[in-house]
């Protein structure tokens, strides 16, 4: 129907006016034979009737001719076959129309899986069994006994331990847990790769010099070079393990902003920039500091700072103020659910319920500190009858937490309520450190000092262990443990004697039973009497 | 429609049930009461091995063909009633 074609330009020649614009160049146009002599009519009719001319003028128009010849050919198909697409929002239409067939197929299958439903939870045929797909050990198994003889000559204890984020370097602190005055005794952070061939229990793969003990020790949550420690003397530390000239990337120093006793407890707490960690360190002096790292010029600034006074604490009608006032705090927890909440745990046996973002300006005096400290107690629990040595929150359970202190009792306790929900008595002596197990909801470690770790297991209905471990000689207290989050079946103890034993764990203390969650909420939902 | 919405009413409310998706012949979704992401994995998983157990049925007793397929896991059970246009699959946790 349509063809290109050359025509000639038609011109008409005014008749009333010279032509003014010069030589009115042709102009090549490409259309249909009709369309043009359209066109033409069109122009010619417009020049007879109107009493002005129009011109218009394009510049030359450059043409070349060039020639290009190919010397090789080669030619090729490619077919793309159509993919499923899934496309998510044609699906799950609630209203409008329904594919068809769906009715009949429903109506032809309803009942029989009513029938199935009904008859698979009243059924019975497969209590209690379960398939074997990986080797069951029966018994807790010990792996390795990691030891640093120059830490053990100077007579110094394993304060604490921690799993890096991998899963297979464990770090050892060093220090002593029954000093009470100041040393200027220098001490270490060792670290061992447990996953590397050539390993070397008297050996540790790294050993970082410390200048004063150290009390607590905490692996980044997401970069396993970075190790955050706290001090004796009250500093706070973030050592970089591959940096290879001076690992300390940085420090608080004693400024006035950081603390003036033990550091008890580091934590690595998400900040609300995605990606980006601070510190939290917990101190004896009863302040709650939170930095962040500036790598650049080693130091550690202060971002908030809470304290806690006696007089701000929360008091419920049958709680007694103890002690001076200063709230030591010795033990504290992040909640994994609630990234507002951190638990807190007193000399005076106190327990609170904190909560990061509070307002209130706490009553002490902020000699020079940068960041005005807040009172961030919010509600206390029934005190324990001892100083509070560790509390840990359920990893399973939003209300959960376990607190141990040197009563011997380990108490299972609801944030939502100041009575605890059980007691279970875990040993004669002090408890230093309690841990919930990365695998089972209803397992929990308690290190005591009569030198044994002792595992529970709730699921259990006696009141005795499900498993204990015991490392060598007796009369040495176990004074930290650590689970490993990675790789479920090891458990990492260290004991005063400066050893820290790694043990493999019993499937049956590792693997989740069915019901276990379920269990666990049961005793979540009591209420206490 | 409303009788579709008051089946899957009636089998949500079965003891355990913890959810619900139907998946036509060629796998994809067509309802579902659990979240998009799950629902896409679940069923893209499932009817790959629906396929599977019925072409091992047929392999071996060609008049044989599969009426229904239970899987039992740690956690919950899976029921899948398969048939020509489609598959009901329900997950529940008997012990719940």
């Amino acid at each position: 129907m349509f063809a290109d074609e050359d025509l000639d330009s038609v011109s008409v020649e005014s008749v009333w006016r010279k032509s003014q614009q010069g030589a009115q160049e042709s102009v090549r146009v490409k259309r249909s034979a009709t369309a043009d002599a359209h066109l033409v009519l069109f122009c010619v009719t417009r020049f007879w009737f109107c009493l002005f001319q129009r011109a218009c003028q394009t510049p030359a128009v450059t043409t070349e001719h060039a020639g290009v010849q190919t010397g090789s050919k080669t030619s090729r198909f490619t077919q793309t076959e159509p993919q499923e697409q899934m496309d998510p929002k044609r699906v799950f239409s609630g209203s409008g129309s329904d594919p068809p067939g769906l009715v009949d197929f429903l109506r032809r299958v309803e009942e029989l899986l009513i029938r199935e439903l009904e008859k698979n939870s009243r059924s019975h045929a497969f209590d209690g069994f379960r398939a074997n797909w990986e080797e069951r050990s029966q018994q807790v198994s010990h792996l390795h006994r990691l030891e640093h003889p120059g830490a053990q000559e100077q007579g110094l204890h394993v304060t604490a331990v921690s799993w890096s984020c991998t899963g297979s370097v464990i770090a050892c602190a060093y220090g002593r847990t029954d000093d009470g005055d100041w040393t200027n005794q220098k001490s270490c952070v060792c670290l061992w790769n447990l996953d590397r061939r050539g390993l070397r229990p008297k050996q540790p793969d790294l050993v970082l010099d410390v200048p004063a003990a150290v009390t607590a020790v905490c692996c980044h949550p997401e970069r396993p070079a970075l190790i955050a420690g706290g001090l004796y003397n009250g500093e706070v530390v973030v050592w970089d393990t591959s940096r290879t000239q001076d690992p300390v990337l940085a420090q608080t120093g004693m400024s006035a902003d950081s603390h003036r006793e033990p550091v008890y407890q580091v934590f690595w707490v998400p900040l609300e920039k995605k990606g980006e960690f601070g510190v939290l360190s917990s101190s004896s002096g009863g302040r709650v500091l939170l930095w962040t790292v500036d790598p650049d010029q080693g130091r550690m600034v202060l971002v908030a700072a809470y304290a806690f006074v006696q007089q701000q604490v929360p008091h419920s009608s049958r709680l007694k103020a103890r002690g001076g006032s200063t709230v030591g705090v010795t033990a504290t927890a992040l909640s994994p659910w609630d990234p507002d909440t951190f638990l807190v745990g007193s000399e005076g046996g106190l327990l609170l319920r904190c909560s990061f973002s509070s307002q209130t300006p706490a009553a002490v005096t902020s000699e020079g500190r940068s960041v005005t400290p807040r009172a961030p107690a919010v509600f206390s629990f029934r005190p324990s009858g001892g100083p509070v040595h560790s509390i840990h929150c359920s990893p399973f359970h939003r209300n959960l937490f376990a607190s141990a202190g040197t009563d011997g009792l380990v108490q299972v306790r609801s944030l939502l309520q100041a009575d605890p929900l059980l007691s279970v008595r875990v040993s004669d002596s002090y408890v230093f450190q309690v841990q919930w197990s990365p695998s089972r909801p209803l397992v929990f470690a308690a290190a005591t000092g009569r030198g044994e770790v002792q595992i529970f297991d709730l699921a259990r209905k006696s009141l005795r262990p499900a498993g204990t471990i015991q490392d060598g000689a007796p009369g040495r207290t176990a004074t930290c443990l650590a689970f490993n989050s990675q790789n479920h079946r090891l458990l990492a103890a260290g004991r005063s004697d400066g050893s820290v034993g790694i043990w493999r764990l019993s499937s049956e203390l590792m693997e989740q039973r069915p019901s276990e969650s379920l269990q666990l909420e049961q005793i979540a939902n009591q209420v206490a009497e | 429609m409303a009788e579709v919405e008051e089946t899957l009413k009636r089998i949500q409310s079965q003891k355990g049930v913890q959810g619900i998706i139907i998946v036509n012949s060629e796998g994809i979704p067509v309802k579902s009461t659990l979240d998009n992401q799950s629902t896409v994995q679940y069923s893209a998983l499932i009817h790959q091995l629906v396929m599977k157990a019925r072409s091992t049925l047929r392999d071996i007793d060609p008049q044989n063909d599969l009426t229904f397929l239970r899987v039992r896991s740690k956690k919950n059970e899976i029921m899948i009633a398969p048939d020509k246009d489609y598959f009901l699959i329900v997950i529940q946790n008997p012990s719940a």
